[in-house]
């Protein structure tokens, strides 16, 4: 009776399939597109749950690294990561290969990891939940086979990332403000909120020997003495602001300075009424010049996972190297120097970041993100950044990644943020990370 | 069948639950003191309604939803006062009281004005002597479309007014809130104080020297009120009279009194946002000193509304000030509330004041104010305008009737970092208008019952919720008057997109008291008494009222000066002082009626000025080294790196003289000072202290470690700065050379957090033992750390007899407490109970504590120290606690908890605090700072709804309780004797007064208690606890603590050792700056 049962249902089973498909199971099939969906998703779900530039740059590089290992697994292209990255083991080799689809298994195991990293995890659940689903119907075999492979990667990678430091540091002291010392970083207008990551540097880098390894030179020694170089610098800041101001809202500068932005949470105050704008991080930018520049050269699925796994190692690496000096030198901004010794109604074109000023993150990454970029697209390679589209800003058209680098770099003297410095050293150092990154990677493809 | 099962059950559920919310609806009605008349029967129809616009709304005016004003005067002398009511955007309305409760519109008839231009704050004033109360009305002007000059209707004697603001010089065209009118210079005219609010949005706290700047719109004016030709004019006086003119001001509150009683009335300004309040000392020459650093504390920090008046019948004018801390804990939770700790020091450090978002009741002690909000529980009623203070039951004691309610609450988290949020593409290119109506849209709105403070005496008050009909209200101004004459007082309010509310008052225990209400005229039969004092004196009690009418928010009450009486039958005289200094006394007064007392048959007053106090400092000064524990641990409730100084009273040179010890902070130097035959103290040099001095001395003893007959010093170090084993926590003894000469001993001593040292020769054979009791795992708050029993060996070596985890120990002490013989050795400290150990006749000390009782007497301890208090022949322990003027609450049934694990295994100690608000448990840290420690809660409470309501530990963590590496308890926050029954302790708690602040030291000589306290190291969210500097507690012969006086103190002084020099004199350290010797007499 029991085995006639069983037999009932197996041909039951059987007819539900050749019902539901007709034909032999199809394959799944992944494009870039999903793949640049689901790093929008993370950048989106980014912007609400508010991630600083340096922990977003985070949560990019793991996903990212999980899709490229799992693709390298078969590819002739890509070789592993192993034994480039600090403290990282082989992932499992997936039981069959040809069970396995390995861009469908890249691209689930790209969305578990980004889940396990965002806050707000019902968000991605529902761009999972469909295509999961969706997949299921299709090839429900190959979707199993190849999820169970992703998650056995997702929980490699997730033991690697664990113990990244992130967590301790979580808990390290905070920032300790000396208003005693002049030259030393204090919290900033409108919020004064205390120094984002001081202890960003004790992050595992993924290539760097040390977070300190591209320590970039020491800004000009602090001093208000009219005609030193610091000085200077601190006034430069002042008059730049000051001369665009007086030509208006639709400078160029101002232009520049509004669309290489790029800070997650704009606090506007209006007596008790509070409310934030915003935006994408630094890193987020130029994850989306990536896009544009994969979509531009036709990348399929494995070039695209590659070019956002490099640059975004490239850009975390870089946000490493610069938090290690901004905490270092613990350099006052120059909108509390500037109230308190020049002007003190003065308010820069941007709102300052709480973390201190030297040397600037967005020169910083940018510069590194430009030289793995050119490595991967090729100098002169032109692009319209429309990134900032979404957030009302126009597009800008640049003849090279090196042109969007200089530009975000500038931007932040045009905001009143920056003194020239750590826009100057601060890009100098993000392309040294670049290139160590370029030569450490050069022999994976 | 099942599902449908299921439905009917549920149907079942909610329809019982329905029943239960209207019965506790009725019982609420049934014992409410109020009654609100209907709009149809009391006729008053006016509705403060706003219509938002493009051009005006809480984006473009940050005071939109401030609501309007109420004046309560009697417009036409028939004895009953009318009624004036403000609004924004609707025309303000005059209604005449017909008597019954039943009132007419007069608007139209009394041609005041009926534009319906925006009007704030409404006051009744008799400005032109001839006996009818004429009515200033203050408004917004030259803002956002908005065009309007304050307006003056001057009576006209048959109920029709002229608008003659122009005449009198009195048409200011701004941004003002509220004008009050008093005698600042006592020449017999009223003067008027015009506050103004700043409209701007400030960007940065900037510099509080903008203070000195000077704005035509929102600057404050002070006007003189000179007679030219015969006429009435008012001129600008501020500048010359040391007034504020500043943009910086957001100003909302005034009340004017005088709170010094030197005969000058002074001024209290109340300022929203990080500005100061302001307390405008009157000099008496025209011109004022702000003085509100010298005169509080601290003071409320969005204060929106204020009343002056005397609330513990002390003949001293208290302040109650409102701010908008919420009382239902998932608005609480879910609001932004303190600042945090680096806001909270950034703001110091541009010379702004500490300021809480609570509300104040600073309570008057002559020359300076003491915060006790929390201590009467009246801190909380969430976004409040106006505090009202009068006596509702006749009683003789004042009580507060207080409104609140915010149409859009713009401090919701949720709206702040969630669903504000614009993108830059609608910031920039939708218009402006669509994008903020959007933005108010999703404001969220909360509406509150407005709430009154039944004042029982001795700063306990029953919090009553006003008017069940009209619960959901957005309440704005308010003002008092018995409206219809039945010898109670009655309540007006001005409800936002509501109708005005009138209050019967219908307290069912006024049938048994008594009153009598006094109504003040000047000689010329004008109505300008304002400042007036009047005292009622009866059966030796003495009731004081000053007759004040702008009061609250936007408001001024009746002029008529009420009093309850109780159950008194008689009054034996009523004495009122004049502004000019001169007194009336009328002693032919009858029982619940309206007496009128006129200023005629006068005589000098004289006035008891007070000689400012004087403070005979000791040349010590404790200097504490700067660290920030909670920068190092997030969640900490303390500083645990401000204790000391040290104190060791002891003849060290052997001159029969007792000499001081001393020692100091971090990168201090001890200091001996050795007592000369005049009674003076000379330092001595000691080099070895010189050297030592990186060290923290958080305790010190004297003790005889060689058995050599000298004195020798055992100093404790400490500092949470250190990790444990850190050489800088090394203890040390320095030997005597039997001349006060101290040489250190090399020895290797203990390296921990130390807390408290004691001394005995428990094993009894002649050499003092060692008690090292520690005070934390440095790095590790709530931990216990070992603490040591150390028996001395001889040769200056020791052995450890115990070493146990006992509690983070403050202070100890060894005594043989139930005289058996064998020594006790007693210890408290933080989230411990005092504890007692017995010396047993193995040598070992065995815990007693809950044999004796005391095993639920967790508390936050700072001192125990052990004496007869009633003389029964036993012993008995008082200890210093943190008292009851604190933010948690602590019982033996809802204790405060403290959950001690690495939850998120980081390996660094987290604390997980709750505590009960009002009823229900919340998590201590906000959600911010939770998150930071413990980054997996950003995943759980992806928005503030979400964490709103959290109530226990499971709610933050997978983590059951019982599974947690520890969990600790304070069930007791009082500072407490607990008496010697023999065999057993009972508690007993040290009078209110004592319990304003925290006891760090006491002293007990004489049938006296001498303590000192206040303390500064808890973190902004529960704040300083500063309003108790120190006091005598007197010992009556019947063991009665009742009679607490205070010692002459700076009133934010923080008292840690008390030392007694000679008779009557003691030396009192401080942690916080100069040391003070006061006399126990004066």
């Amino acid at each position: 009776m029991k085995y006639l049962n069983t037999k009932i249902q197996l041909i039951f089973v059987a007819f539900a399939v050749l019902i539901s498909c007709g034909k032999p199971a199809e394959h799944i099939t992944v494009t870039p597109e999903l793949f640049h969906e689901s790093v929008n998703k993370v950048t989106n779900i980014m912007i609400h749950d508010i991630f600083s530039p340096p922990v977003a740059s985070r949560v990019y590089a793991y996903p990212n690294i999980a899709a490229y290992e799992i693709l390298a697994q078969n590819s002739s292209e890509f070789q592993s990561l192993n034994g480039k990255l600090n403290e990282f083991t082989p992932i499992p080799t997936p039981a069959d290969l040809k069970e396995v689809n390995l861009e469908l298994a890249a691209l689930i195991a790209h969305m578990e990891i980004s889940k396990k990293l965002i806050f707000s995890e019902d968000r991605m659940a529902v761009l999972q939940d469909s295509l999961y689903a969706q997949w299921e119907t299709v090839n429900e075999v190959e979707y199993n086979k190849s999820k169970t492979y992703a998650l056995n990667v997702v929980k490699h990678i997730k033991g690697w990332m664990d113990k990244d430091n992130y967590n301790q540091t979580r808990t390290m002291p905070k920032f300790t403000v000396d208003t005693d010392d002049p030259s030393r970083w204090q919290p900033t207008p409108p919020s004064y909120m205390d120094g984002i990551e001081p202890h960003w540097n004790k992050i595992r880098p993924f290539l760097l020997d040390s977070a300190a390894q591209f320590k970039p030179e020491r800004h000009p020694e602090f001093s208000l003495e009219k005609g030193s170089k610091f000085y200077e610098e601190l006034m430069e800041v002042y008059n730049v602001s000051q001369d665009i101001t007086k030509r208006g809202d639709k400078t160029e500068e101002i232009e520049i300075a509004q669309f290489w932005d790029c800070n997650p949470f704009v606090s506007v105050t209006r007596g008790h009424f509070m409310f934030a704008t915003k935006k994408i991080s630094p890193g987020a930018h130029w994850i989306g010049i990536t896009q544009i520049a994969s979509k531009k050269a036709n990348s399929n699925v494995a070039q695209t996972v590659n070019a956002y796994t490099k640059t975004s190692i490239a850009i975390a690496d870089a946000f490493i190297s610069c938090w290690d000096e901004k905490f270092r030198s613990n350099l006052i901004r120059p909108e509390t120097l500037i109230n308190q010794n020049i002007d003190p109604d003065w308010l820069p074109i941007l709102q300052t970041p709480p973390f201190p000023e030297y040397t600037s993150g967005h020169s910083v990454a940018s510069g590194s993100a430009s030289v793995m970029l050119t490595e991967l697209f090729g100098d002169n390679f032109n692009f319209d950044d429309d990134v900032e589209v979404p957030f009302g800003l126009p597009v800008r058209s640049f003849k090279s990644f090196y042109a969007a680098s200089a530009e975000a770099a500038i931007s932040r003297l045009y905001g009143g943020i920056h003194y020239r410095a750590a826009i100057d050293n601060g890009l100098d150092q993000g392309k040294k990370v670049g290139h160590f990154v370029v030569e450490k990677l050069k022999d994976t493809k | 069948m099942a599902k449908r099962i299921v439905f009917i059950f549920l149907l079942i559920v909610s329809c019982s639950k329905k029943q239960d919310k209207t019965l506790v609806e009725k019982n609420i009605a049934e014992n409410a003191p109020f009654l609100t008349i209907d709009a149809s029967v009391s006729g008053i129809d006016f509705s403060n309604d706003l219509i938002p616009s493009g051009d005006l709304n809480i984006i473009e005016y940050l005071y939109y939803y401030n609501g309007g004003g109420v004046a309560l005067g009697d417009i036409n002398n028939d004895g009953l006062d009318d009624i004036y009511l403000s609004g924004n955007q609707k025309p303000d309305k005059l209604y005449l009281n017909l008597g019954n409760l039943k009132f007419k519109d007069i608007s139209l008839s009394s041609k005041i004005s009926q534009d319906a231009t925006w009007s704030t704050g409404v006051t009744m004033v008799d400005i032109n002597n001839d006996g009818f109360l004429d009515i200033y009305v203050c408004k917004v002007g030259k803002y956002k479309g908005l065009k309007a000059t304050n307006q003056l209707f001057i009576n006209n004697g048959d109920n029709t007014f002229n608008e003659k603001a122009a005449d009198y010089g009195l048409n200011f065209s701004g941004f003002s809130t509220q004008a009050s009118f008093f005698d600042y210079d006592n020449d017999g005219d009223m003067d008027m104080y015009l506050l103004n609010h700043s409209v701007h949005s400030t960007h940065s706290y900037g510099n509080s020297e903008l203070r000195m700047k000077s704005d035509t719109l929102s600057g404050d004016i002070l006007y003189e009120n000179i007679s030219e030709n015969g006429n009435i004019k008012f001129i600008d006086i501020t500048k010359k009279a040391n007034i504020y003119n500043s943009p910086l001001g957001y100003g909302l509150a005034i009340a004017t009194s005088d709170v010094n009683n030197d005969g000058f009335i002074d001024i209290y300004i109340g300022n929203d946002f990080h500005e100061n309040d302001y307390l405008y000392i009157n000099n008496g020459d025209k011109t004022f000193t702000e003085s509100s650093a010298e005169f509080f504390n601290h003071t409320s920090r969005f204060t929106m509304g204020v009343d002056i008046a005397d609330i513990t019948n002390d003949g001293n004018l208290d302040v109650v000030s409102l701010d908008m801390m919420p009382y239902k804990t998932d608005v609480f939770l879910k609001s932004g509330g303190e600042d945090t700790d680096k806001v909270n020091q950034i703001k110091k450090s541009f010379g702004f004041q500490q300021q809480y978002a609570r509300n104040h009741l600073q309570i008057n002690n002559g020359d300076h104010f003491v915060d006790a909000a929390l201590i009467a529980e009246t801190h909380a009623t969430d976004w409040s305008w106006s505090p009202l203070i009068f006596d509702f039951n006749n009683d003789g004691l004042n009580d507060i009737y207080i409104t609140n309610g915010i149409y859009k609450r713009p401090n919701d988290l949720d709206y702040i970092n969630y669903l504000s949020n614009l993108d830059f593409a609608k910031y920039n290119k939708t218009s402006q208008d669509t994008l903020e109506q959007k933005l108010i849209n999703t404001m969220p709105m909360i509406n509150l019952p407005n709430v009154l403070f039944q004042n029982n005496g001795d700063l306990a008050f029953k919090k009553t919720i006003v008017d069940p009909n009209n619960t959901s209200s957005y309440s704005n101004g308010a003002a008092y008057s018995d409206l219809d004459l039945d010898g109670d007082i009655d309540i007006v309010v001005n409800n936002l997109n509501e109708k005005a509310t009138v209050l019967e008052n219908k307290e069912a225990q006024l049938e048994k008291h008594n009153y009598i209400t006094v109504n003040l005229l000047e000689a010329n039969k004008s109505l300008n008494t304002n400042g007036a004092k009047v005292y009622v004196y009866a059966n030796g009690k003495q009731f004081y009222k000053e007759q004040t009418t702008v009061k609250g928010f936007l408001s001024s009450s009746t002029r008529q000066v009420h009093f309850g009486l109780n159950n008194l039958t008689a009054v034996d005289s009523i004495k009122v002082i004049w502004n000019n200094g001169t007194q009336t006394v009328n002693s032919n007064v009858k029982l619940n009626s309206v007496i009128t007392i006129s200023k005629e048959n006068t005589s000098k007053y004289n006035y008891k000025i007070q000689p400012k106090k004087e403070f005979t400092t000791f040349n010590y000064t404790h200097k504490e080294n700067k660290y920030l524990d909670y920068e190092r641990e997030g969640l900490i409730p303390e500083n645990l790196s401000i204790e000391g100084p040290s104190v060791v009273q002891a003849d060290f040179n052997a001159d029969g003289l007792s000499d001081l010890f001393i020692g100091g902070a971090r990168n201090q130097t001890s200091v001996l000072y050795i007592q000369n035959k005049n009674g003076g103290y000379t330092i001595k040099e000691t080099p070895d202290f010189l050297k030592d001095n990186k060290y923290e001395d958080v305790d010190a003893i004297a003790f005889d470690i060689d058995a050599d007959n000298d004195l020798d010093i055992y100093a404790l170090s400490g500092g949470n700065d250190f990790k444990e084993g850190d050489p800088m926590l090394e203890d040390r003894v320095y030997i005597n050379d039997g001349k006060g000469n101290f040489t250190r001993l090399n020895s290797n001593l203990l390296t921990t957090n130390g807390g408290s040292v004691s001394s005995f020769d428990f094993d009894k054979d002649g050499l003092q033992d060692l008690f090292i009791g520690n005070r934390s795992i440095p790095g590790a708050y709530g931990l216990s750390p070992f603490s040591f029993i150390l028996k001395n060996k001889g040769n200056n070596s020791f052995e450890i007899v115990e070493k146990r985890r006992f509690g983070m120990i403050t202070s100890s002490e060894f005594v043989d407490i139930d005289n058996d013989g064998f020594v006790e050795l007693i210890m408290a400290g933080d989230w411990m109970p005092i504890t007692v150990l017995s010396y047993t006749t193995e040598g070992k000390f065995e815990n007693k504590t809950t044999q004796f009782g005391l095993d639920k007497t967790n508390g936050m301890w700072n001192v125990i120290k052990v004496s007869d208090f009633n003389n029964d022949g036993k012993l008995d322990i008082i200890a210093g606690n943190t008292g009851l003027n604190f933010k948690w609450k602590a019982s033996e049934t809802a204790p405060v908890k403290i959950y001690l694990d690495d939850f998120d295994n980081n390996e660094q100690l987290d604390q997980l605090i709750f505590y009960n608000y009002f009823g229900k448990y919340v998590p201590f840290a906000s959600k911010d700072k939770l998150v930071q420690q413990l980054p997996s809660l950003k995943k759980r409470f992806t928005n503030y709804s979400k964490f709103s309501n959290v109530e226990k530990l499971e709610d933050l963590t997978e983590k059951p309780a019982s599974e947690i590496l520890e969990t600790k308890y304070i069930y007791e926050l009082r500072s407490m004797i607990y008496v010697n029954n023999g065999t057993i302790f009972t508690p007993k708690p040290l009078p209110k007064e004592a319990q304003l602040s925290t006891i760090e030291d006491v002293l007990i000589a004489n049938n006296e208690i001498l303590f000192t306290g206040n303390y500064y190291g808890f973190v902004t969210e529960l704040g300083e606890c500063s309003s108790n500097s120190g006091g005598v507690i007197t010992l009556s012969e019947n063991n009665m603590l009742n009679n607490v006086k205070s010692l002459n103190l700076p009133k934010d002084f923080s008292g840690r050792k008390i030392v007694k020099l000679k008779e009557n004199t003691f030396l009192i350290v401080s942690n916080n700056g100069k040391s003070i010797i006061v006399n126990s007499e004066k």
